[in-house]
Order: structure tokens, then C-alpha cells, then sequence
């Protein structure tokens, strides 16, 4: 048993130290009148010395002697009064060391069952921490995961719209292509019947009405035309290829944008029944760019304007005006037709992407368009509303 | 392990149980019927509006024909739930077990909550609960809410532990709660105590030393 057990049996000699002792036995000795000794339970003196022939008074704590009280020369009942009383000390000294030790282990208890609880805690918020941390790792690694298949998914979008361009592209090429080599298969015929009046000169006039040489002549011309147009044609398609790769791009130049817009209109020419072109141009101060390819920005956008017309079916009219802002130049192109809806509105700038079937529309437009203002640090907005029209607003800074 | 020294060997039993069980009351009435050869007073601690705050203890003992003191000490804890720090340094180093449950029907609870908290705190004190020499006793047998005998017996069949039913306000069955665990503790111990090959003490003899019955 250990000596800090609150249950332990208690001996004298540390209930009543010799201090205590001293104030308890003399006062004890003068009540008996007589000689007096303390001894502990084997009899080992505590205080006083004890006679060799004295008696004993057993001073139970419990069961047993915890002690005696030792005198030759007290009257015997009043040595057993004195022991009483002694016991009466000792048991009530004894309570309180019990219940302090007790006290003192169930703390002690209390304390370690709080540590226990403590650490288990400790446990759990580390293994929550971990699982946590553990978390946090998978849906970064989830995100990761997603980003990669978006980007692959769009790598592969793009890869389908090179492939629908390259389409477009070979439709647009060979059908200029497929007339232009018809006509000059036609006028090969027609040089054959120049040849051949070479062989009849002495015919004179009848030679040249009997082969026909005067719709020769103007067919051959209205065919050498149609192959100019034609080989335009392919040479603006391939313009566009090579303003979206951004290549030939010519020295920048002090220009007027008005004539840049004007320029744009002539270039489109007239446009389909139904539809008008107003122009409402302030005058703008001179803006430092490349006028070449801003004219290809509002062909662009005028064109667009006048398809949103065409394919709403209706008459309509696009408007094109610019204004002088103190920070920039401010150009707006609007139109009155179908519109666009938030999803379309959402990828209209995106490289190949058109609504268009093959061979009507590149997808390379309005993202061009949008390369060429980024480049002027410019900048262009849509606004749209299905049915509606849509407005094409772009911004110049002036500003240094 | 009870504790020994060269002339006498001392056992701890502890009354548990929750709280107004009537476990002081055993021990009032073990002062009043048993008479030992040796027997102490009921030291009572401090009290609370006669709730045990600390413990009481009764001490009880009687000499073997080989002049070895056998003695008894019999504790019992504070019920009250707040008390469990308590309770457990109380029931440390105990030999043997009464638990004292509450026969009344509203105290069902209670009564199972306690005995979960005993074989915990034995666990946690170092005690074996599965071997300690234990004893249950349905007390205030003479509620009018106490549960029916035959229904208590069913449900504790399956355990290994001896059940007694008691009024200890009168006293009875409290004597035969005791001699049980009396007996389930001489049967833990003669053998690596020697009790009956080293000091002439039967089974009888133990009991009846302690009960103080010829």
C-alpha cells in the first residue's frame, strides 16, 4: 500500500508529530497527576519515558492499537478516561487526513482523467486536421484534373474549328478556283479564234463577223474580269489567314478614322435591297495606327451588321457613327437585326467560331477585328439582344 | 490484492451504487448485526445533507487460530454523479464489490448508468473487473414502485454475479448481501492466501468470524 493512499492505516506517530505531541501530552500528565509516556503500536516511545513496569491504555484508531499511553503511576480509570479522550483526538485527526488525502487522489483523478480527455482531443483535432489537409489536397488535385480536360477540350474545340476553317477555306478558295480556270479554258477557245482569222485575213470583214469576234472580244473581257474578282477573292481570304497570324503587319501611321470608316463603306459597296448604311461621323483627331488593318476591323463589323440584317430577314439599317471623347476616339456600329444570344454573345470573339455553315463565314472576323483594336490598345464591346440588333462599340485612347 | 503484513491481512470492500441507494444504510446496519470479535465504530465523513461527500468506513476483524488478524474494511463511495473523481479513488485498490441498486422503477437508469460507471472506473483504477469478487443487491425491496423479483432475475440471468434483494432500513437481507461476498472473497483468495492450509481458517470459519455467528 502506498503511503499516499488515503486508505492506508494510520499511525500514530504521523497523525501527531512530535510538535503536536509536545502540546497535547503535558496538559495530559497534569490532568492524570502522574507520570506519562506516548508510545506508537510497537511500543517505540513518541514522547515521554516510559517506566519499565508501566501500564498501557491501547489507543484504537480502528480495530487495533494505533498507539498507547503509558503510565506507572495514573489511577487506572483515570489512565482509560485519558485514553478516551486521546482516541477521541486521534480518530477526529485521522477523519480529516483521510478525507484531505482522499480529496487529494480524487483531484488528482479528476486531473488525469482531464488530461486523458485532453489528449484524446488533441488526437482527434490532428486526425481531423490531416483528413482535412487530406481534403483540401484531392480538390486541388480534382481542379487541376478539371482545368486540364477544359484546356484538352478546348485545344480540341479549336482543332474542330481549324478543321471547319480549313473547310471553309477550301470551298472559298476552289470556287474561284473551279471559274476562274473555266474561263481561261473558254479563252483559250477564244485566242484559237483570233488564230484562226490570222489564216482568213484576205477574207477581211466577212471573216471577222463569220467567227464571231465581237462577242469574242467582249465575253473575253467580261471573262478576264470575272477571273480579277475571282483571284480577289482568294487573295482577301488569304489576307484575313494572314492578319489573324499576324503577319505583314505595316509601319503605324498618323490616320484619320472617318476615312479609315469611309473607306470601309466603299470597300462593301452597295448594300442588299432593303437595307441602309447611315453614317454619322464626327471629326476625330488623327489617331497613330495601322489604317490598313482598321479598315478590315469595320469591313468586318459592317459586314457583320449587314448579315444580322439579311438573316433577320427584314429591312434594317446599320449605323455607324464616331465622336471625339477626352480620352479617345469613340466608334459605334449598330444594327437592327437578329441579334445575338447570350451564349453566341458569350464566344463571339473566340477564334473559329462562327454561326455560320461551311463556307459562308470563317469564324476569323470579329476575333481579328478584336486582335487588331487589342493591338492599338483599344478596346471593342458587344452588346446584343436577340431579335434587337446588336452594337458593336469600339475605343481608341489618344491620350499619350 | 489485499494488503498484508507479517501478523495480519486486510481486505477493502467497497459498497457503489447510485446516488440515495441506501449503501450507508448497509453499513449502519452491518455495526448494528454483525458482532465480530473486533469491530470498529462507522467512521462518517463529512456530510452534505446526509449525503456522503468522501466515504464512510466500518472496520471489521477477527483473529485466525494462527494468530493472523483478519481484518474487514468496508468503504462506500459518494453516488452523487458529480462526485467521480471521488469514486474511483475510493474504489482503488478494492477486493471486493457490493453494488447497491435502487429497486424503484424510475431509477432504472440510474442503476445501469452506475454499474457502467463501476466497471469503468475498476478499468481505470487497475481493477479486474471481470474477476473481482462482486455481489448485487436490489435494495428498498419495500417501495411500492420497486420493480417485481421475478422480472429483476430475468434480466440479470445471464450475468455470473450473485443478486440479493434488501430493505436496509430494517436490515434485511443487508447480513446475507454481505455473507455472499464474504464467501465469493474467500474463494478469490484462500488458495494464494494460504487461508485455510496456513491459518486453519475455513470458508465457514470466515464467514462466521466476520458475521461474529458461532
Amino acid at each position: 500500500m502506498n503511503t499516499s493512499d488515503f486508505d492506508r492505516e494510520w499511525r500514530l506517530g504521523e497523525l501527531f508529530d512530535a510538535r503536536m505531541l509536545e502540546r497535547i501530552a503535558p496538559p495530559l500528565a497534569e490532568l492524570l497527576g502522574a507520570d506519562l509516556a506516548i508510545l506508537d503500536r510497537d511500543g517505540a516511545p513518541l514522547w515521554g519515558r516510559p517506566a519499565a513496569e508501566a501500564r498501557r491504555e491501547a489507543l484504537v484508531l480502528e480495530i487495533e492499537p494505533a498507539g498507547y499511553l503509558a503510565s506507572s503511576t495514573a489511577d487506572p480509570a483515570r489512565l482509560h478516561s485519558a485514553g478516551r479522550m486521546f482516541t477521541a483526538l486521534l480518530r477526529a485527526e485521522a477523519r480529516y487526513r483521510m478525507a484531505s488525502a482522499l480529496h487529494l487522489e480524487a483531484v488528482t483523478q479528476d486531473f488525469e482523467t482531464l488530461k486523458l480527455e485532453h489528449s484524446r482531443l488533441l488526437a482527434s483535432e490532428a486526425r481531423y486536421r490531416k483528413l482535412s489537409e487530406e481534403l483540401e489536397a484531392r480538390v486541388e488535385a480534382q481542379v487541376a484534373d478539371l482545368e486540364t480536360r477544359q484546356r484538352q477540350l478546348y485545344q480540341a474545340e479549336k482543332l474542330a474549328s481549324i478543321g471547319q476553317l480549313a473547310a471553309g477555306t477550301a470551298h472559298e478558295i476552289n470556287n474561284p478556283l473551279g471559274f476562274v480556270s473555266s474561263n481561261l479554258s473558254s479563252f483559250k477557245l477564244y485566242l484559237d479564234k483570233f488564230a484562226a482569222l490570222h489564216g482568213r485575213l484576205a477574207e477581211g470583214e466577212a471573216a471577222w463577223q463569220s467567227l464571231d469576234l465581237d462577242f469574242v472580244l467582249e465575253d473575253g473581257a467580261e471573262l478576264l474580269a470575272d477571273c480579277t474578282a475571282g483571284l480577289e477573292r482568294i487573295a482577301r481570304i488569304v489576307a484575313d489567314l494572314k492578319s489573324f497570324s499576324n503577319e505583314g503587319r505595316p509601319p503605324t501611321e498618323a490616320a484619320d478614322l472617318n476615312s479609315c470608316l469611309q473607306h470601309a463603306v466603299s470597300v462593301i459597296g452597295t448594300p442588299p435591297p432593303g437595307i441602309q448604311l447611315q453614317t454619322s461621323l464626327a471629326p476625330l483627331p488623327p489617331l497613330a495606327c495601322n489604317p490598313g488593318h482598321l479598315n478590315q476591323v469595320f469591313a468586318s463589323l459592317i459586314r457583320n451588321a449587314l448579315q444580322a440584317i439579311q438573316d433577320a430577314g427584314r429591312p434594317g439599317t446599320v449605323r455607324i457613327a464616331s465622336e471625339a471623347g477626352p480620352a479617345g476616339i469613340h466608334i459605334r456600329i449598330t444594327d437592327d437585326g437578329v441579334g445575338m444570344n447570350p451564349a453566341q454573345l458569350a464566344r463571339a470573339f473566340e477564334p473559329f467560331y462562327t454561326t455560320r455553315s461551311i463556307g459562308t463565314g470563317t469564324g476569323l472576323g470579329l476575333s481579328t477585328a478584336r486582335n487588331i483594336v487589342l493591338a492599338h490598345h483599344g478596346s471593342i464591346e458587344l452588346a446584343s439582344t436577340p431579335g434587337a440588333g446588336t452594337t458593336a462599340t469600339l475605343f481608341f485612347p489618344t491620350a499619350p | 490484492m489485499p494488503d498484508q503484513d507479517a501478523g495480519s491481512l486486510s481486505f477493502k470492500l467497497v459498497y457503489y451504487g447510485p446516488a440515495q441507494s441506501g449503501k450507508t444504510t448497509n453499513l449502519l446496519r452491518l455495526h448494528d448485526i454483525l458482532s465480530p470479535e473486533l469491530k470498529g465504530e462507522v467512521m462518517t465523513m463529512e456530510t452534505k445533507d446526509d449525503r456522503t461527500l468522501f466515504f464512510d468506513l466500518l472496520p471489521l476483524g477477527f483473529r485466525a487460530p494462527s494468530g493472523l488478524l483478519i481484518k474487514l474494511r468496508l468503504f462506500t463511495v459518494p453516488g452523487q454523479v458529480a462526485h467521480d473523481g471521488t469514486r474511483k479513488a475510493v474504489l482503488s485498490r478494492a477486493d471486493g464489490i457490493v453494488f447497491v441498486a435502487d429497486s424503484d422503477r424510475t431509477q432504472e437508469t440510474n442503476n445501469g448508468e452506475a454499474f457502467q460507471s463501476m466497471a469503468d472506473n475498476c478499468h481505470r483504477v487497475g481493477l479486474d473487473f471481470e474477476h473481482i469478487p462482486l455481489v448485487v443487491q436490489f435494495n428498498k425491496r419495500d417501495l411500492p414502485g420497486a420493480v417485481p423479483e421475478p422480472e429483476i432475475r430475468e434480466r440479470w440471468e445471464a450475468a455470473p454475479w450473485p443478486l440479493h434483494f434488501a430493505v436496509a432500513l430494517t436490515g434485511d437481507g443487508v447480513e446475507a448481501t454481505f455473507e455472499s461476498l464474504l464467501r465469493a472473497l474467500y474463494r478469490r483468495h484462500d488458495a494464494e492466501l494460504g487461508l485455510a492450509r496456513d491459518h486453519g481458517v475455513s470458508e465457514q470459519a470466515f464467514v462466521s468470524g466476520i458475521l461474529g455467528r458461532p
